[in-house]
Order: C-alpha cells, then sequence, then structure tokens
C-alpha cells in the first residue's frame, strides 16, 4: 500500500479524536476566557480576568507542588515494586508466563473505583492491615492509612503498576543476556552485574515507564478523591470541585488548560530524557 | 390540634383537587424533570409524579437523575440553547445561579396561584423566579447504639469520638451550613465573622476520619466506618425508618441551618404548558402532604395540611423552627470561596 493510501486508516481515529477530545477541548478554552459574577453566575465575555486570578493564587502553586509531589512518590513507589516484576517477566522461562503477565497487569480490568474501595476495606481503621496490626499486639490504636496522603500514594501507585510493568517490558529491548554473562564469567558478583551492567541497561526502560507512571499520577483523579478524605488537594480534584460543585467553569476550564499545559511539557522533558539515556 | 373546621377543609381541599386539575388536563406530551437520584426519585416519583400523571393521563413525565444540584445547573447551563429538561428540583444555591444567568423562567401568581399558598420564606427563596418547594435542615446523623447518644453540637469535640466523624466540609453546603451552626455555639454571628468557628472546627479536625464521606456520611455510619456525620434531615428520617433505627438524627439544641429546594421551569421548555402544570402540581396541598409524609421535608405550602407525626420530624415542627439560624443563602454563596479557602488552609490542614 502507497504512503498516501496509508494515511486513510488514521481516518476513523481522527474523526474520533476530532469529535470526543478536540470539540470539547475548544469549549475548554473558550470558557476560560469568561468570568464568574459574585454570586457563582458565568457571565460570558472575552477576557484574561480569570486566568489572572488562577496565576496569581498562591493555592494554584500548592496545588501543582502537591500535584508533583504526589505524582513523584506514587511513581517511585511504583517504580521499586514494578520493576523487579517486569524484570521477572521478561527473564522467566517458566511455561506460566503468559499467565503470570496477564496476573500482573490484571488491575487494569477492574475499575478504579471498585480498587478505591478494595483499599479502604485493607487499609481502614478496622481494615485488614490494622486489624492483623493489632491482634499481633505491634499497635494499639489504628494507624492512619486511608484519608490521607499515605492512603492516596499506596493507592495511586498501585493503579499504575500495571502501566509501568508494560512499559518496562517494552523497553527492556537493549538488556542483552550475553553481556550479562560475560560480567559474571569476568568474576563479578551477581550484585555487581546487576549494578554495573544490568541497571544502566534498563535505565531508557525506567525513564519511559516512569514518564508515564508520573503523567497517568498527575491526572488521577478517582483514587485522590476517594481515598484522600478530603484532605488531599491536587490539580484534578480541583478541577473537578470547581466544574462540578462551585459551578466555576471559568476557573476549573483555566485550571485544567493548566494541568495539559504542565503535563506537555512532562511528557516532553521525559521522552528527552529516555533519548538521552539511550545514547 | 387542628380544629375539625380546618380537618374539613383540608379533607375537602384533598379530594377536590384531582379533580380541579382533572377538568382542565387536555395537555399531552412529555416533560423531563431532573433532580436527585436515589431515594429522593423513588419518592418523589411516587408522591408527587404519579398522581400528576394520574390527574393528566395524556402527559408522560420522565424523571432524570441530576447528580448534584451544581452539575444540574450545569447541564441547564449547557443545553441553553436547545433545553432537554423542562423542570428542575435543585438546591437554591445553584438555581439563584441559574435564574442570574437567564436559563429559568420567572413565574406570575397571575398564572401560577398557588404562589399564593406559599409560606413568604418560600416565594423569599426565588425571588420572581422558582420557589422553594421543600425544606430540610442539617442534622448531626449517629449511631443509634452510641452511648451515651449524641446530646448537642458540643458533643462532635467528644473525645470517645476521636476518629469516628465524617463531616462534609465545604464548598458542600453541610460545610457551610456547620461553619453557621459552629459560629454560633461559640457565641458569634456567621454574618460578620466566621473566626471562632474556625478556630473551634480547626480542634475538630484530628477527630475527624474523613472531610468528604463517600458515597455519604448515612452509610458510613450503617457500615461501622463513623459514628456520627453531618446529614439532611429528611434522608437521615427516612434512613433510620429502612434501617429499624440503626441511625438517628439530631437537630442540634444550639441551632441548624434549612437547606432549600427550589423548583424551576426552563426558559425555553418545549412542552411550556404541561411543565408549567407539573410546578403548579408540585407546589400544591396535595402533592407537598404526600411529599412530607413520605419523605420528612417541611412543606413550603402553608396550607397543606400534613399529619402531625410527620410534621413533628421535619423542619417545620415549632420546636424545630425556634432553632433554626436565620442563614441567607444569596449572602453566603458571596462568602463561599472565602470560607472554603479558610476551611482548607486552616481547617482540613489541621492534623
Amino acid at each position: 500500500m502507497s504512503d498516501a493510501r496509508l494515511k486513510w486508516l488514521l481516518l476513523p481515529a481522527g474523526l474520533f479524536v476530532l469529535a470526543v477530545y478536540a470539540w470539547p477541548t475548544l469549549g475548554l478554552f473558550r470558557n476560560a476566557f469568561n468570568e464568574t459574577g459574585p454570586t457563582g453566575a458565568m457571565v460570558e465575555t472575552w477576557s484574561l480576568k480569570t486566568t489572572a486570578e488562577v496565576l496569581a493564587d498562591s493555592f494554584t502553586f500548592e496545588l501543582t507542588l502537591n500535584s508533583l509531589w504526589l505524582s513523584l512518590s506514587a511513581t517511585l513507589l511504583a517504580l521499586a515494586l514494578s520493576y523487579p516484576v517486569a524484570l521477572f517477566l521478561f527473564r522467566t522461562n517458566s511455561r506460566f508466563r503468559g499467565l503470570l503477565a496477564v496476573v500482573a497487569i490484571m488491575p487494569m480490568l477492574i475499575s478504579g473505583v471498585v480498587r478505591v474501595f478494595g483499599w479502604l476495606a485493607i487499609l481502614g481503621d478496622r481494615g485488614l492491615v490494622n486489624s492483623l496490626a493489632q491482634s499481633f499486639g505491634l499497635i494499639t490504636a489504628p494507624m492512619k492509612l486511608v484519608f490521607n496522603w499515605t492512603g492516596v500514594t499506596i493507592g495511586l501507585a498501585e493503579s499504575i503498576m500495571p502501566y509501568m510493568i508494560l512499559a518496562l517490558l517494552a523497553g527492556f529491548g537493549q538488556l542483552d543476556r550475553t553481556l550479562e554473562e560475560a560480567s559474571r564469567s569476568l568474576g563479578a558478583t551477581p550484585m555487581r552485574t546487576f549494578l554495573r551492567v544490568t541497571l544502566p541497561l534498563s535505565l531508557p526502560a525506567l525513564a519511559l515507564a516512569a514518564g508515564l507512571g508520573f503523567v497517568l499520577s498527575m491526572s488521577a483523579y478517582i483514587t485522590p478523591k476517594l481515598l484522600g478524605g478530603g484532605r488531599v488537594f491536587v490539580l484534578a480534584t480541583e478541577i473537578f470541585e470547581q466544574a462540578t460543585t462551585n459551578t466555576n467553569w471559568p476557573v476549573a476550564s483555566v485550571l485544567a488548560i493548566y494541568t495539559l499545559v504542565l503535563l506537555l511539557l512532562l511528557l516532553a522533558a521525559s521522552n528527552l530524557a529516555a533519548r538521552g539515556l539511550k545514547r | 390540634m387542628p380544629t375539625r373546621r380546618l380537618v374539613l377543609q383540608a379533607g375537602l381541599a384533598t379530594v377536590a383537587a384531582p379533580a380541579l386539575v382533572r377538568a382542565q388536563s387536555s395537555l399531552s406530551g412529555t416533560i423531563t424533570l431532573m433532580s436527585y437520584a436515589g431515594i429522593f426519585q423513588d419518592n418523589y416519583t411516587k408522591a408527587v409524579v404519579e398522581p400528576f400523571q394520574q390527574a393528566h393521563p395524556g402527559v408522560k413525565v420522565n424523571y432524570v437523575p441530576g447528580g448534584t444540584s451544581a452539575q444540574m445547573v450545569g447541564s441547564a447551563r449547557a443545553q441553553k440553547a436547545d433545553p432537554q429538561v423542562d423542570v428542575t428540583i435543585m438546591d437554591v444555591t445553584t438555581s439563584s445561579i441559574g435564574n442570574s444567568e437567564g436559563l429559568f423562567e420567572k413565574l406570575t401568581p397571575a398564572e401560577f396561584p398557588v404562589l399564593n399558598e406559599l409560606l413568604p420564606e418560600a416565594r423569599a427563596a426565588g425571588g420572581d423566579y422558582g420557589p422553594a418547594v421543600t425544606f430540610d435542615h442539617l442534622v448531626l446523623v449517629y449511631d443509634a447504639a452510641l452511648q451515651p447518644p449524641l446530646a448537642k453540637l458540643a458533643d462532635l469535640w467528644r473525645p470517645d469520638l476521636k476518629g469516628l466523624l465524617a463531616v462534609s466540609a465545604p464548598p458542600n453546603i453541610q460545610g457551610l451550613a456547620l461553619t453557621a451552626m459552629v459560629e454560633k455555639m461559640e457565641g458569634g454571628d456567621h454574618r460578620k465573622s466566621i473566626d471562632a468557628a474556625i478556630r473551634k472546627l480547626k480542634a475538630l479536625a484530628p477527630s475527624v476520619s474523613t472531610f468528604e464521606p463517600n458515597p455519604d456520611g448515612y452509610s458510613l455510619i450503617l457500615n461501622g466506618v463513623v459514628k456520627v456525620a453531618t446529614g439532611w434531615n429528611a434522608r437521615s428520617q427516612l434512613y433510620a425508618d429502612q434501617t429499624g433505627g440503626k441511625i438517628a438524627a439530631l437537630l442540634p439544641p444550639e441551632g441548624s441551618v434549612f437547606q432549600i429546594n427550589t423548583i424551576n421551569l426552563t426558559a425555553g421548555s418545549k412542552n411550556r404548558a404541561a411543565a408549567a402544570a407539573f410546578v403548579n402540581y408540585a407546589l400544591s396541598q396535595p402533592a407537598q402532604k404526600a411529599f412530607t409524609e413520605r419523605m420528612f421535608y417541611a412543606p413550603t405550602n402553608g396550607k397543606a395540611q400534613i399529619d402531625p407525626k410527620a410534621i413533628a420530624r421535619t423542619a417545620a415542627a415549632p420546636e424545630s423552627r425556634a432553632r433554626m439560624i436565620d442563614l441567607d443563602w444569596n449572602e453566603v454563596l458571596k462568602v463561599r470561596d472565602q470560607w472554603n479557602n479558610r476551611w482548607r488552609r486552616e481547617v482540613v490542614a489541621a492534623r
């Protein structure tokens, strides 16, 4: 098939994206220029007042830092847990390898809301973790593991793990087993081989997975909303709150565009980093 | 005590109303009513929508659950050019936004004579626009097995309740109402300052399990996650009945705040005549009586004759009315962002 004809393959997806993404995003841009009156009514106009107010509000800065911090901690936690799993799946000769890979990405098959309620049952005051710790006499009062940053970080890390495992598996292409064997045969300990050969070779995969996990965490809404107990304020929850509780569409739109720009910048940075590491 | 004459009048009104409505019914088509989902929808359908449809056999009322009030006014805003909803029942804080954006119609007593039967505060709630259709108030909902039982607002600070509270923080209107209540408890007036309330609520924060109860405070109590939650009276009364008294509702002696739902006729409704008839009916004595007796929202039609047992469980009971704090939601709307920010920075952040 010629290149010109090949392009037609993109038509259905292109039209779909245009209808469900580009068009509403344009609406978002339009709303960002509107203003909100003192009692919450939207005033249709073309002004930058809302944008100026949002950018000047110190709370926007706080939200940004919160989002970045949450994404960073969830990504690092998820990376620490996903890397060994992905390495195992990449290397194992087990005949159950396919099945194990499915198990690893299984959380993707469950609704985010259900997963979060699962975490509430595990991490709640009378949940699995606290009950076990109390029955072993490790603690007397329940530990606060949900409705705060701890719960959100744990829940979020779990929800991005499957994506990160897939990204790691995809990025392990350069991981050549013969190089590790050479290192071992030249007398390096397994630990030294891992640190000097395996880990450096998997850095591009780690960068790819971390970038993906970070972006997913930045836009995560359900986990901070349901596990945060109203104590975790991030950009995604604030956009929702402004749009659906305060009926303040202009502020919600400005914040949404702000987050979009931030994510694009982060994606570009992560791509640059991954490319740099490959060289 | 209702006098014999009053009972007779009420009886006549109840008997006559559907007949009167039927007599004028040449209406047809479908109208869409948007309001809350769940038990509100179930009970409103039984108490108001079905009797209306019986009186107007040609009209079909399509009840669409619209999420929260803010989401409903959002839908109305998005459909401004081509309205899909004819009548909306939602909280006054959001319907006032819709009114000022021209999403809803003004109602005149000439066309809606039932407006003359409404309590003055019900008319005032909507101004020239859709008036109040239900009154409710903030209560403290608690596990009925709690010992000692909850007796006052100040009990929230009891050490034995640490970690066992679910409090809806602003911008949820429950949080705004609670702020005014705590300010009054502390001897202040929310119209002047909320400093005392914020100080007191800050001390409460470590006792709060969640500031955003999901799916709601009633469920968290029933599931044993918390012992006390902020909630609305009508729903609490109904849940108390439905669970065989597992939860109880307290109207704090320190005072409470009315929550007002207004009924709003969409500007540009495609079946205006039927929609207007529905608004008339929803505000009428029989509809108000049926819904109050079914779900314990206080009536807004002052002439509706309601079973005293049901009235006693609503905000319309004299001892309840006496405890109500004078709060103008339109004024609170203007300071909502400010209160919201103080909660976030000074209350929720306190650990």
